[in-house]
């Protein structure tokens, strides 16, 4: 079980926010939802790949099957999911250091929300009511979401250049080169495993070293 | 808002970079206690000729001492001396850890990893560091000796840990370091050839010249210069997220201190200079200008290169500074004015007007190292411009060592002993580090690395990209299989407490109760 897989992190939190007041949260959101400049930070946090809120009335939250009984909640529930490249503390201190006050309309009404700023009350809060992932897979652990626009941008780039460039003299070609090596610099970075995103999760990674060597060797013996 | 700060409780270097005032040698110097109780009557006896932070005059010598003393200790150090547990509990993890278990953290593998790190590393940790800066090496040793025969008459409850590697690869007990000098005199060089401490951020209360808060301090929304909060820099102060610093209790012996690193690392300037020498012959301009493209700035002056961008700049900028320079040596007042506006511009600058890269690479040393509100990558998007670099702020406070001895190779004993202060080791020296120098993602650059000090390994992919303007008819130039330039040596996590913390110290009653 992690919340880490590869360079991205997934991140469930799980808040409660009195029914009435999930009516005027769910206005806050379709506010943003029209104007989008009040997501002009959110998306310029470029190591954020994806961001969703959600919000769970207390009569329809989900059963797993009919035969499950209903709960009688008492509160409605804000469901809040993201998916980002770099640390939990990175990630956290990124939204309270640039947006706090967009942060602060998001969760304006829930229960105990501190605030975003001082940070830690808000570490505390979420730290509190995060929800640990069971499962996470990533299909491309090698890559943050940046690498993923880069190399997409590159490649529509260079697959054109291939098909335009095919009858260019030398001269031309080389002009058409130093163009496309200009338009595409930023998308040129060059890929590798993310950083350590802690000492405890180098210590998960090299425990899991030691029990496939232990594993291997027992396959040897057995052998 | 902070209130003014008691500088005569502060410990000088955390407030000023001892070169800058004259002081260009030092003497770093690592103890271990064998004896809590004559550890503390050790640490009492020193408190007198402790440097505060109290306020020299800018200029000359006169009224500053002929040299300085500071202390810090590791989390093993304060434990050694006796601190009670829950004194000890209140530290951040990463201190309590120390450099070593963050190996992965820093990048310190291959040629760096810690066991290849000075003798005085190896084993258990050391307990204390203490420094002395000094107007010239004689001063150094003087108040060396007076510490020494401090800790001769400690009854062995102090000693001074050995195992510096030195010139000759021969062990010494104490890192010296200097301004490298040229011509006799000291100059802010550093073995490479770069010219080094330009830029340090600039903080409420730190008792700086005002003058010398533009392109130091934080952006406001106004696109103004304001002071950092002083809680970014000393422990008991509020900071930039509007709380008090984590810190152990009791206040008293948090308050007015703060975290040190202390890193030696070592330059290969002979790779440094092969590797420049050859791509210099495919770059399209200077060897110089090649230098500038990795770190930020002109080797020569320190000119950033958001002021002059290429051969034909410089040359120009160059022969205006002469021209102002003449003039204002001949009494002219308005070119004295118009030098020091111009002069104001190595430091007072951001990267707005160059959003490419096509004048400062987005990868050179400087911009990764303190993004000047750069990561607002679209305008107004954030609470401030420089919303996501003003808790990611480094006080720098080291100094060249070695490269005495005739031609410097990669043998020979050369770098910097880099130390650099601030309120958490993670949030501020760590993130640096590890996203900034040896990592791109917030750059938009993959697993670029930095050119002068990343974790690199020649290979093709070690790399970094000298951005071409988009309107002109240049490529970018991709500098390949950078070498590792920079080798980690030592280091360790200090705390540097107050004078009232090191007196409560001395006197063994810090008390959380
Ligand atoms: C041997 C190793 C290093 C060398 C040769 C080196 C070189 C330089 C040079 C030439 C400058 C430009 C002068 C100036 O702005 O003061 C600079 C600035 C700077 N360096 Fe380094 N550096 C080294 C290590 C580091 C490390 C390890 C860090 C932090 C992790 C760091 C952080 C900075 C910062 C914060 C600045 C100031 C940037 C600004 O405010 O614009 N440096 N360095």
């Amino acid at each position: 079980m992690s919340n880490v897989a590869g360079k991205a992190y997934g991140m469930n939190v799980i808040t409660p926010l009195r029914w009435w007041t999930a009516v005027w949260q769910k206005i806050a959101f379709s506010v943003a939802e029209h104007f989008p400049v009040k997501l002009k930070g959110l998306i310029t946090l470029s190591l954020i790949h994806y961001a969703r809120w959600t919000i769970i009335s207390r009569n329809s939250f989900p059963r797993l099957e009919k035969s499950q009984p209903k709960e009688t909640l008492n509160y409605s529930y804000m469901l809040f999911e993201s998916n980002f490249n770099g640390s939990w503390d990175q990630y956290i201190d990124s939204f309270s250091f640039a947006i706090p006050t967009g942060l602060d309309f998001f969760w304006a009404w829930n229960i105990k929300y501190p605030k975003s700023i001082p940070l830690h009350d808000f570490y505390h809060y979420i730290r509190f009511n995060q929800v640990e992932c069971d499962h996470y897979y990533n299909a491309y652990p090698l890559a943050s979401a940046n690498d993923v626009k880069s190399a997409r941008s590159l490649f529509h780039n260079l697959t054109q250049f291939n098909a335009e460039t095919h009858d260019l003299s030398d001269e031309d070609f080389a002009v058409a080169w130093k163009k496309l090596l200009v338009s595409n610099q930023h998308a040129l970075g060059s890929m590798g495993e993310g950083p350590a995103m802690s000492t405890s999760r180098e210590l998960v990674l090299d425990h899991r070293c030691t029990n496939h060597k232990i594993s291997q060797q027992r396959q040897q013996q057995e052998a | 808002m902070n209130r003014p700060l008691d500088l005569y409780d502060i410990q000088g270097n955390i407030c000023k970079g001892y070169g800058r005032f004259g002081f260009p040698k030092a003497r770093y110097f690592f103890l271990e206690f064998h004896d809590s109780g004559f550890a503390r009557e050790f640490i009492g006896k020193l408190l007198p000729l402790i440097t505060t932070a109290e306020t020299w005059p800018a200029e000359g010598l006169a009224g500053k001492p002929r040299s300085t003393t500071n202390i810090a200790f590791t989390y093993e150090g304060l434990k050694a001396l006796g601190l009670p547990q829950r004194s000890l509990d209140g530290f951040p993890q990463e201190f309590k850890m120390g450099m070593k278990p963050r190996a992965a953290i820093l990048g310190d593998d291959g040629p760096s990893a810690p066991e290849h790190w000075d003798p005085v590393w190896q084993g258990d940790r050391v307990h204390a560091w203490v420094s002395v800066n000094g107007q010239a090496k004689e001063f150094v040793e003087q108040r060396f000796s007076e510490v020494e025969s401090l800790i001769n008459q400690s009854h062995g409850g102090v000693s001074i840990r050995p195992g510096h590697r030195g010139p000759d690869g021969n062990l010494l007990a104490w890192q010296d370091a200097s301004a490298v000098y040229e011509n006799g005199k000291p100059t802010p060089k550093e073995h490479f050839g770069y010219t080094d401490g330009i830029g340090n951020p600039y903080f409420e209360g730190c008792g700086n010249n005002p003058q010398r808060l533009a392109g130091r301090g934080k952006l406001t929304k106004e696109g103004k210069w304001a002071p950092l909060a002083t809680g970014e820099f000393i422990l008991g102060h509020v900071d930039e997220a509007k709380e008090y610093p984590l810190a152990p209790e009791p206040h008293l012996l948090a308050r007015n201190g703060t975290y040190m690193v202390y890193r030696k690392l070592h330059e290969n300037v002979q790779s440094f200079n092969d590797y420049i020498d050859n791509l210099a012959r495919d770059f399209d301009g200077s060897r110089d200008m090649l230098m500038a493209k990795l770190s930020g700035r002109w080797p020569d002056n320190g000119a950033p290169l958001t002021l002059a961008a290429n051969d034909a700049e410089k040359a120009e900028l160059d022969a205006r500074m002469g021209q102002l320079k003449a003039k204002a040596d001949d009494g002219d007042a308005c070119a004295a004015g118009q030098l020091q506006a111009l002069q104001a511009r190595w430091i007072d600058f951001t990267y707005e007007q160059d959003k490419d890269g096509a004048r400062c690479p987005v990868g050179a040393h400087i911009r990764r190292a303190n993004t000047r509100a750069s990561l607002e990558t679209t305008k107004e998007a954030f609470n401030s411009p420089s919303a996501l670099d003003d808790r990611r702020r480094l006080l720098r406070r080291g100094l060249p060592y070695g490269g005495e001895h005739g031609a410097a190779t990669d043998e020979s004993e050369q770098g910097i002993i880099f130390m650099c202060l601030g309120a958490s080791l993670e949030r501020q020296f760590e993130f640096v580090q590890q996203q900034w120098m040896n990592y791109s993602n917030d750059f938009k650059l993959g697993n670029d690395r930095d050119a002068l000090i990343g974790a690199n390994n020649g290979q093709l992919t070690d790399k970094h990209i000298v951005q071409a303007d988009p309107q002109g008819d240049k490529a970018p130039f991709f500098c390949t299989h950078l070498p590792r330039l920079v080798e980690t040596r030592g280091g360790d996590y200090f705390f540097i407490p107050s004078i009232t913390a090191l007196d409560m110290m001395a006197q063994g009653i810090v008390d959380p109760t």
